[in-house]
């Protein structure tokens, strides 16, 4: 079967390629973030590797606990300790300008340090998934939203306050100058969240990461939320890293779609083929337990058996083999399968595809 | 707002009605009264009283009369400014106190400030250094601090003060400045000595109010919001001090009422083991000796104290959270 699949890998001490006219704004390399805790070490990120395409929306699916939140704050370098990134990396591919690139390598760069605050909220911003509780109680919308403007751009309290009301209006903020002046507590669930957008938006970042932004919002707020989303993703040209484990939403909102399992992709594929042509056995299985219209009623829908083991634990093999349904005994509880790229540019960890061991796994 | 805090002022009002009428009847409960006291010790110096004698005093005290009377003769003279006579001093209650209440108050409130503002700076270092040897160290200095009674550590702190120091404690004012005018020497020398006090008084509840201070913090810096502003890319200290320390003084404010009568309270203990010319001494005797004026008009400012106290956090808990709205 591996005879049909390029073969490409991208482990970690491969060099990351010279940035051709950089397709990819972030690119994460075998990235393994771990948390030091009392009760072991969590490893939260196994080796994640996948590129965020630029002027995309890049879709994150996974369980509760598979790292989709985790890449996003090693992104961002704000894991916090007892956690930290243990190994690999992720490049930024910054485009100036003139249309040249320059690259980061966010993965050196202390958390704390200038360059890195810089990045934060400016180049790559990032919203949180309970609206309810990611804006701070005791400020009002209005002094949050002009903290990132006079911390980036360097404007006074005035003008940054003239940039918030803008900006509230343009994720479609009801009354945005009355809300500037009001506290969170005044506001619903879906105006929260339209003011974290309009705070993550406010310096027109090339990235946003959105994490689950709007699982805690009813559906109709949820489609108004995606639109807009949408809609600026296009006007300001950024790429969006969308984390969700609602594949109606991927559905809805991604170009590309990463599927995430215990701390380790997958696969990457653009929407369709995820939908349509599922390789990895996990995103199959997922497809599978969604309910859907016009299906039987008498027919029951196929739980994904097992559980997620908990991330203290050492599986051997691939993590995914305890509930495969596809298992292959003496390969798959052996060894880490590696990632396949396939012709048409997806990429899949699975010893369906090729015979590729993971070195480090 | 405003009519809020009128109308907490009309309830503080009915408040201490009561509580000079529960304070009055404790005082009054154990059996005897000043009067017995007094011819005890008259007895005791050799000399013998008879019941003309004992009757005269009883008139002098007004002790003859049923207890709702002496009650309401003591109460109605307080729009006046008349707190009663003290027994033991022969003299107006309010002449006693007013000095000695001004310097109770002054102590209480100046440990009040020094213990918030160490235990804030303490409190937030720690909890940003969680699990680091400083961190350790500030948690046993801690128990230590809670551990060690008020009354044990003004000892001590007076024995080695002027074993080590030869410094004079027990004392507001050197002897040179204490009937001087109000002078800027004067408050100096104020400072010099009254910083002992503050420092016994404030041990435990700076401890306390520290280890408070971390636990909220450490909650506080948990939450979203405190991501989200590092997400902004704002500085790890203005998210500290701006971000999340707001949020985690809100439980403490909220004791600040509490804490007030506590330092008051204790305060009673180590002026006593100190000798200051605060309240504390004074109104332990007056409640020893049954001098029950003067005993009840302490416990009457004492609850003014924790009313008042009490108003103030909740303005202030006002002016810190936006969501906390009086009607």
């Amino acid at each position: 079967m591996s005879d049909q699949v390029g073969v490409k890998e991208a482990g970690a001490d491969q060099q990351v390629e010279q940035p051709s006219p950089q397709s990819n704004i972030v690119e994460l390399r075998n990235l393994h973030t771990y948390f030091f805790t009392d009760l072991g070490v969590a490893r939260a990120l196994n080796g994640v590797t996948y590129d965020i395409p630029r002027e995309k929306v890049l879709g994150i699916v996974g369980e509760s606990g598979c790292g989709k939140s985790v890449t996003a704050l090693s992104i961002m370098n704000l894991i916090q300790p007892p956690g930290r990134i243990v190994k690999g990396e992720v490049m930024l591919h910054r485009r100036d300008a003139d249309g040249a690139t320059t690259d980061v390598r966010l993965t050196d760069l202390n958390r704390h340090s200038i360059q890195m605050r810089r990045i934060r909220g400016n180049e790559i911003a990032m919203i949180f998934q309970e609206p309810m509780t990611s804006l701070n109680p005791v400020y009002t919308i209005g002094d949050q939203i002009s903290e990132a403007f006079m911390l980036h751009q360097g404007v006074d309290r005035e003008e940054a306050r003239r940039r918030s009301i803008n900006i509230l209006d343009r994720v479609g903020m009801p009354y945005a100058d009355t809300v500037v002046d009001q506290y969170p507590h005044q506001l619903s669930g879906g105006m929260r969240q339209r003011a974290m957008i309009a705070m993550g938006l406010s310096c027109a970042p090339s990235l946003l990461i959105a994490d689950e932004p709007t699982t805690a919002l009813d559906v109709t707020t949820e489609a108004q939320i995606l639109d807009v989303m949408r809609g600026l993703q296009s006007d300001i040209g950024m790429s969006i890293m969308f984390i969700t484990h609602d594949l109606g939403v991927i559905a809805q909102m991604a170009d590309e779609v990463v599927v995430m399992y215990l701390g380790r992709v997958a696969e990457q594929a653009p929407v369709d083929s995820i939908f349509y042509d599922p390789l990895h056995p996990y995103t199959r299985a997922l497809l599978r337990s969604i309910p859907r219209v016009g299906r039987g009623t008498k027919e029951r829908l196929k739980p994904i058996r097992g559980v997620v083991p908990n991330p203290y634990s050492n599986i051997t093999g691939c993590p995914f083999h305890p509930r495969c349904d596809e298992f292959m005994a003496d390969v798959c509880d052996v060894n880490v399968p590696g990632i396949t790229m396939t012709d048409d540019g997806r990429a899949v960890r699975c010893f369906l595809y090729s015979d590729r061991v993971e070195k480090n796994g | 707002m405003i009519s809020y805090i009128i109308r907490r002022l009309g309830y503080m009002l009915i408040t201490l009605v009561f509580v000079t009428i529960v304070g009055f009847f404790i005082i009054e409960l154990p059996p005897g009264s000043y009067l017995e006291f007094h011819i005890q010790s008259l007895r005791q110096q050799g000399g013998d009283v008879t019941p003309d004698q004992i009757q005269a005093l009883e008139r002098r005290y007004g002790l003859g009369d049923p207890v709702h009377i002496r009650f309401y003769k003591w109460i109605s003279g307080f729009p006046r400014g008349d707190f009663g006579q003290s027994f033991q001093h022969q003299r107006p209650v309010g002449e006693l106190i007013w000095s000695r209440l001004g310097y109770t108050l002054l102590i209480s409130v100046a440990t009040l400030i020094v213990s918030w503002g160490i235990a804030i700076l303490v409190g937030v270092y720690s909890a940003t250094h969680r699990y680091t040897i400083p961190d350790y160290l500030i948690t046993v200095l801690q128990f230590i601090g809670l551990a060690i009674p008020n009354f044990l550590l003004a000892l001590v702190l007076m024995i080695f003060l002027q074993q080590t120091f030869g410094m004079r404690v027990g004392v507001l004012f050197s002897r040179e400045f204490r009937d001087a005018p109000f002078s800027i020497a004067k408050m100096i020398d104020l400072l010099s000595n009254i910083w002992v006090p503050i420092v016994i008084l404030g041990v435990a509840g700076t401890a306390w109010t520290s280890r408070v201070m971390r636990a909220n913090l450490l909650d506080v810096l948990n939450m979203q919001y405190v991501q989200t502003a590092r997400a902004k890319g704002i500085h790890e200290r203005k998210v500290i001090w701006k971000h999340a320390v707001r949020n985690a003084l809100h439980p403490l404010v909220m004791t600040l009422g509490m804490a007030l009568p506590g330092i008051i309270s204790g305060e009673v203990v180590v002026s006593t083991v100190l000798n200051l010319p605060t309240s504390g001494p004074l109104f332990f005797q007056a409640l020893i000796q049954q001098d029950m004026y003067l005993a009840g008009t302490f416990l009457v400012f004492f609850a003014v104290a924790l009313l008042v106290g009490n108003l103030l956090a909740d303005i202030m808990l006002a002016g810190l959270d936006p969501r906390i709205q009086y009607r």
